[in-house]
C-alpha cells in the first residue's frame, strides 16, 4: 500500500518537475540575473521591495482582488442559496447561463461591455437621445467598472462552489435549529453559511488569484498602476532592457508566492474546525424547500436580474455579429452575415485545434487530477503540500510567463514544442487547479468508510477505486470537467505565444480578427460562435449530469 | 460526454497525425505584426503566383504573438531556429535590434531599386539589404468628426494645438512600450523641440488624456467609436482603413512628423530560405504590391499610381487615394523633422523608461499637480485684477511652471504654488 502510493507520488512529482518546475526554473533563474554583470543574486528582488510602485500596484490589486470577491459574494450568497435550496424551474438554464462571460477572453467581454456601457456606448446614447443627461456618465473607466466586469465573470465560481456547499449540508442540522425555533436569517447564519465555510473558499480563491493574472482588462478600461499590467508590461514590452523583463517575472514570483501563501494560510486556519458531521444522509439534492409564494417571485426576479447582467455580453456579440458599423448609435442600423462569411472559411479548422487541444488538455487533467487529489486527501505522503502549493501558484502565474518559459524550455533540447502536443501540455498545466480543486474537494465529500469497507472485504486498492470511488465521485467531477474544459478552451496568452502555423484556436482566431479594420462584428461574429458551441456543450452536460450541474462542483460536505 | 470527447479527440489524433505525413509540401512562414488584412491578402496573392510560376501549392502560415516587441522576442526564443522564414512587417528600429543579435541575413529582392534609399531624412531600406520597407507611413493623429462637431470643437492640427484647454480629456494614446509609433511620437518631440522642451510637452500632453489605451489599434478602436475623439500616434493607414468601413474618422499629418518604413527582412536560419527569397521578390514587384495595397497598406514603389491600381480594379486604391489626396505615396508634402535614427535606435530604452518613470507612473500626480498650479494661476489673475500686488506670487508660480514642465518635480512644483497661494493672501 505504501509503495503504491509512492509510485503514484513519483509519478506526480515527475510530472510537475517536467511540466512545471522545469520551465519555470528557466524564468526563475531570469529572476536572479543581474542584467548588467550577468551575475545572480538577490538585488532585483531587493530593488522590487525598495521600489514603493510595485507596492502601490500590489495594494491597488489586493485591493480590487478583495472588491471583485466581495461583490461576487454578495451577489453570489443568495443565488447560491436559492439554487440549492428552493425548487424552482429552469435552474439548469440558469447555470449554464451564469457560465457564458467567462467563456470568453477578457478582452471580448470587457469590449462588449464598452459597446454597452462605453461614453458613447448604447445606454449613454439612450439616455443622450432621451434628453435625461447631457453629458455622458462614467460607468466603466476607473475601479468600480473593473470590479463590476471582473465581478460578471467570476459569479459563477462562488454561486458553483457555494450551492455545493449548501447542498452537501445535512439537512436535519437545519431541521433541528428549526424545531428548536431559530428564524431563517438566524438559522442561515449560525448553521447554514458557516458549514459551507469550506466550500466557499474553494470558489474564493479563483476569484482572489483571477485579477492578480487578468492584465488586459485594466489597460482596456484605462486603469494605469494594477500589477498584472505593470508585469506584463515589463515581461511582454521590453526587449533590449533585460533589467525590466526580469523585474516583470520579479514581481510575478512575488505576487504569486503571497497570494498563495495567503490563500493555503487562511484554508489552514478554516480547517482548523470541524465541518463534519457524523450522519451521510444527504439525498443528491440535499435539503429542498418550497418557498412561500412572495420568496419564490422574489428569487425569479433575481435570477432574472442575474441572466440579463450575464447575458449583456453575449447579446452584445450577436448584435455586432450580425450588423456593421455600429457606432454612435443605439442600435445597429445595417445588418448582414458578411462578417459570417468573413470567418467562414477559418473557423472550422480553429475550432477543430480548440476541442482537440482542450479536450486532449481535458485527458491529461483527469489522468492527473484525479491520482493528485487522492495523494492529497487520502494518504499522508511527505510533499504533498509542496505539490498543492506548486499547482495552486499556476492560478496567479500570467499566462505569457508560462508561454515563454515553455518556449525556453521545450524548443530546443527537449524539442516538445515542435509538436501540436505542446498547446494541450500548457493548456493542461495552466489550468489544472481548477480541475484540481474540485477532485481534491470531490474526494473528501466521500467518505473514507466506504473504501475501507471495500478494502476490508478484501478488494484491492485499484479493484475499489474504480468500482467504489470512481462512480461515487464521478457525478461531482462532472462539473469540474465543464470547468477546466471551458477554461482551457478560453486560453490565450499562453496559446498566443507557443502557437506555430495550423494550430491557431478560436481565442487567437478572434484576436488576430480584432486587428482587422475597424469592424469589431468579425471578431464579434467568432466569439458569438464561440459561445454558442460551449453553451450547447453545457446543456448537453446538463442533460447527461441533470440536477448536479448545480449541486457538484468544487464541494465537500466534510472538512474542504 | 467524457467519452464523446476521448472519441473526438481520437479522430482529431488521427486527422491531424495523417495531415502531416502527407504534408510534404512547399512552405511559407512569416512572422510579425501586421495587421490580418495584410496577410490574408498577401497570403492570397502569393499562393496565386506560386500556383501559376512553379505549378505547385505553397502552404504559408503566418504567426502573430503580439505587437512587435513580443514578436522580436518570439524570434529570440527560437534561439537561431526559427519557426518561420520572413519578418514580416515592424520600422527600422525593430529590425536594426534584430541586426545586432544577428537574427537577420541580407537578401536584395529584385526590385529593390524601386524603393527609394531615403525619403523626409529618414531611411527607407537598408544599404546592407538586412531590410527594406514595404509599405511607407506616416506618424499621424487620429479624430473622430462626427464627435468633435458635436463638442464644437475644430480639429487640432498641430502638437501645440493638442495642448489647448479645450481638448483635455477628449485625447488617447498608448504607453510608448505598447507601439512603436507612439515610441516614435515621443522621440519626434524629444528630437524637434529640444530634450528639455520635449519631455515638458510630454508632461503637458499627458495631462490632456482621457486615458491610455492597450496599444494603437486600440486607439483607432476607441476613436472609430466616439469613446475618445482624439488618438495620438497612429499608422497613417488606419485612417485610410476606418474610413473604408464607414467610420467618421479622418488623419491629421502633424506639423513634425517622421516616416516609418514598414519593412520586411530574412530571418537567419530560415528552415524555408528559397521560397522566401522567391516571396521577397514577389512582395516588390508590382502584383505583390497590388496586394500590399488590398491588404490596407500603401505600397512602397515609386512607380505605382494609385489611379493606375483603380482602373485594375483595385477597390483600397481609391480609398487610399482619396486618404492622402495624392496619387501616389511619394508625392505627399510632410513637414518632416531631422530624424537620427541611431540615436533613436541607441536610447530607444531610456525613452521609454523615462516615460514610463516620470510620466505614466505618476500620471495622476502629474495631473493633480498641474490643476493646482492652473488654479493658483486662476487665484492670482484675479488678484490682479483687483489692484493686488501679486509680483511675489507670480515669480512663485512661473517656478511652480518650470519645475512641474522641466524638472518634473511634481512635489516641489505643488509646494511652491501653495506658497505662491500663501504668498497672494498674506498679501505681499
Amino acid at each position: 500500500m505504501q509503495r503504491g502510493n509512492l509510485l503514484i507520488s513519483t509519478v506526480l512529482w515527475a510530472v510537475v518537475a517536467l511540466f512545471i518546475v522545469y520551465p519555470l526554473s528557466f524564468l526563475l533563474v531570469e529572476s536572479l540575473k543581474n542584467a548588467e554583470t550577468q551575475q545572480y543574486g538577490l538585488q532585483n528582488y531587493i530593488d522590487f521591495f525598495k521600489d514603493p510602485y510595485y507596492l502601490k500596484t500590489f495594494v491597488n490589486t489586493l485591493v480590487l482582488s478583495l472588491l471583485v470577491l466581495l461583490t461576487t459574494t454578495l451577489f453570489g450568497l443568495p443565488l447560491a442559496y436559492m439554487i440549492s435550496r428552493y425548487r424552482l424551474k429552469g435552474k439548469v438554464i440558469f447555470t449554464a447561463l451564469i457560465l457564458l462571460p467567462i467563456v470568453l477572453p477578457a478582452y471580448a467581454g470587457a469590449f462588449s461591455l464598452i459597446i454597452l456601457f462605453g461614453k458613447m456606448g448604447v445606454i449613454n446614447l439612450l439616455l443622450m437621445d432621451l434628453g435625461l443627461v447631457a453629458k455622458p456618465i462614467n460607468f466603466l473607466y476607473g475601479v468600480h467598472g473593473l470590479v463590476f466586469v471582473q465581478s460578471i465573470h467570476l459569479l459563477p465560481f462562488i454561486v458553483l462552489s457555494l450551492s455545493a456547499g449548501f447542498t452537501n449540508i445535512d439537512p436535519s442540522l437545519e431541521e433541528a435549529s428549526e424545531v428548536e425555533g431559530a428564524s431563517g436569517i438566524k438559522r442561515f447564519f449560525t448553521i447554514t453559511l458557516p458549514l459551507a465555510t469550506p466550500n466557499y473558499l474553494a470558489g474564493a480563491v479563483l476569484v482572489f488569484l483571477w485579477p492578480f493574472t487578468d492584465w488586459l482588462t485594466p489597460l482596456i478600461f484605462g486603469q494605469t498602476d494594477y500589477l498584472p499590467s505593470i508585469s506584463y508590461i515589463n515581461i511582454a514590452y521590453h526587449f533590449t532592457d533585460m533589467h525590466r523583463k526580469y523585474m516583470g517575472i520579479v514581481s510575478v514570483v512575488v505576487s504569486a508566492v503571497i497570494c498563495v501563501s495567503i490563500f493555503l494560510l487562511s484554508k489552514a486556519w478554516v480547517e482548523r474546525k470541524k465541518y463534519t458531521s457524523l450522519s451521510k444522509g444527504t439525498t443528491l439534492e440535499g435539503r429542498i424547500i418550497y418557498p412561500p409564494i412572495l420568496i419564490q417571485i422574489g428569487s425569479y426576479l433575481y435570477m432574472l436580474f442575474i441572466a440579463v447582467l450575464v447575458l449583456l455580453i453575449p447579446v452584445v456579440l450577436g448584435l455586432s455579429a450580425f450588423s456593421r458599423r455600429w457606432v454612435l448609435q443605439p442600435f445597429p442600423t445595417y445588418w448582414t452575415l458578411e462578417n459570417f462569411k468573413l470567418i467562414f472559411i477559418e473557423t472550422p479548422g480553429l475550432l477543430k485545434n480548440s476541442l482537440l487541444f482542450s479536450g486532449t488538455a481535458l485527458l491529461f487533467g483527469i489522468a492527473f487530477g484525479l491520482p493528485a487529489a487522492y495523494l492529497i486527501t487520502r494518504t499522508h505522503t511527505t510533499g504533498k503540500e509542496a505539490l498543492d502549493f506548486i499547482i495552486t501558484l499556476m492560478l496567479a502565474f500570467p499566462g505569457i510567463a508560462l508561454g515563454v518559459s515553455y518556449l525556453l524550455a521545450f524548443w530546443e533540447g527537449i524539442p516538445l514544442a515542435t509538436h501540436w502536443i505542446i498547446m494541450p501540455l500548457s493548456l493542461f498545466v495552466r489550468r489544472l487547479p481548477y480541475f484540481l480543486r474540485m477532485a481534491h474537494a470531490s474526494y473528501l465529500q466521500l467518505d473514507i468508510s466506504l473504501e475501507e469497507a471495500a478494502e476490508v472485504s478484501g478488494a484491492s486498492k485499484l479493484y475499489t477505486f474504480f468500482t467504489i470511488s470512481l462512480p461515487l465521485l464521478l457525478k461531482g467531477l462532472f462539473v469540474g470537467v465543464v470547468m477546466f474544459f471551458i477554461m482551457a478552451f478560453q486560453e490565450i496568452s499562453t496559446a498566443i505565444f507557443l502557437y506555430r502555423g495550423g494550430w491557431e484556436t478560436l481565442p487567437i482566431g478572434i484576436y488576430l480578427n480584432w486587428h482587422r479594420g475597424m469592424e469589431f462584428g468579425i471578431a464579434g461574429a467568432m466569439a458569438f460562435f464561440m459561445i454558442v458551441i460551449i453553451f450547447v456543450l453545457l446543456l448537453i452536460v446538463a442533460k447527461i449530469g441533470g440536477g448536479i450541474l448545480g449541486a457538484a462542483w468544487g464541494s465537500s460536505g466534510g472538512r474542504y | 460526454m467524457r467519452k464523446r470527447i476521448c472519441f473526438l479527440s481520437l479522430v482529431f489524433l488521427f486527422m491531424v497525425l495523417t495531415s502531416e505525413v502527407f504534408s510534404q509540401q512547399e512552405k511559407l512562414g512569416w512572422v510579425g505584426p501586421v495587421y490580418k488584412e495584410l496577410s490574408d491578402s498577401l497570403m492570397k496573392g502569393f499562393k496565386e503566383y506560386y500556383k501559376r510560376t512553379y505549378n505547385k501549392e505553397i502552404a504559408i502560415t503566418f504567426i502573430r504573438p503580439g505587437g512587435w516587441p513580443v514578436c522580436v522576442d518570439k524570434v529570440r526564443a527560437w534561439k537561431g531556429k526559427p519557426d518561420a522564414d520572413v519578418f514580416l512587417g515592424a520600422g527600422a528600429p525593430a529590425f536594426e535590434v534584430m541586426d545586432k543579435e544577428g537574427l537577420l541575413i541580407p537578401y536584395r529582392p529584385k526590385d529593390w531599386d524601386k524603393i527609394p534609399s531615403r525619403w523626409g531624412g529618414m531611411k527607407v531600406k537598408d544599404e546592407r539589404f538586412i531590410w527594406t520597407c514595404f509599405s511607407p507611413w506616416i506618424v499621424t493623429n487620429l479624430y473622430n468628426e462626427r464627435v468633435l462637431k458635436a463638442l464644437q470643437l475644430p480639429p487640432p492640427k498641430t502638437w501645440n494645438d493638442l495642448l489647448n484647454p479645450i481638448y483635455r480629456g477628449y485625447i488617447v494614446q498608448t504607453l510608448p512600450y505598447a507601439s512603436g509609433t507612439q515610441h516614435e511620437v515621443i522621440e519626434i518631440t524629444l528630437q524637434s523641440m529640444g530634450e528639455k522642451e520635449g519631455w515638458a510637452y510630454q508632461r503637458y500632453l499627458a495631462a490632456q488624456l482621457e486615458r491610455f489605451s492597450t496599444g494603437s489599434v486600440d486607439t483607432t478602436h476607441m476613436v472609430s467609436r466616439g469613446e475618445v475623439p482624439i488618438g495620438i500616434a497612429q499608422p497613417q493607414m488606419n485612417a485610410m482603413s476606418a474610413r473604408a468601413d464607414g467610420y467618421p474618422v479622418r488623419d491629421l499629418l502633424p506639423d513634425k512628423t517622421i516616416l516609418v518604413p514598414e519593412s520586411v527582412g530574412l530571418l537567419k536560419g530560415a528552415p524555408n530560405e528559397g521560397n522566401a527569397k522567391i516571396f521577397l521578390d514577389w512582395l516588390f514587384s508590382v502584383e505583390g504590391q497590388r496586394y500590399v495595397l488590398e491588404g490596407r497598406y500603401f505600397p512602397a514603389r515609386t512607380d505605382i499610381k494609385f489611379s493606375e491600381m483603380e482602373k485594375q480594379g483595385v477597390a483600397m486604391a481609391k480609398h487610399a487615394r482619396e486618404a492622402l489626396g495624392v496619387d501616389s505615396f511619394w508625392d505627399l508634402k510632410v513637414n518632416f523633422i531631422e530624424y537620427d535614427l541611431n540615436l533613436a535606435t541607441k536610447r530607444w530604452d531610456e525613452v521609454n523608461r523615462y516615460y514610463e518613470y516620470e510620466i505614466y507612473r505618476k500620471w495622476r500626480e502629474l495631473k493633480s499637480s498641474l490643476a493646482l498650479i492652473e488654479e493658483v494661476e486662476g487665484e492670482i489673475a484675479t488678484a490682479k485684477r483687483r489692484g493686488t500686488n501679486v509680483a511675489r506670487a507670480e515669480s512663485r508660480i512661473k517656478e511652480a511652471r518650470n519645475l512641474f514642465a522641466y524638472d518634473g518635480d511634481y512635489a516641489a512644483a505643488r509646494l511652491a504654488a501653495t506658497e505662491a497661494r500663501q504668498l497672494l493672501v498674506t498679501g505681499r
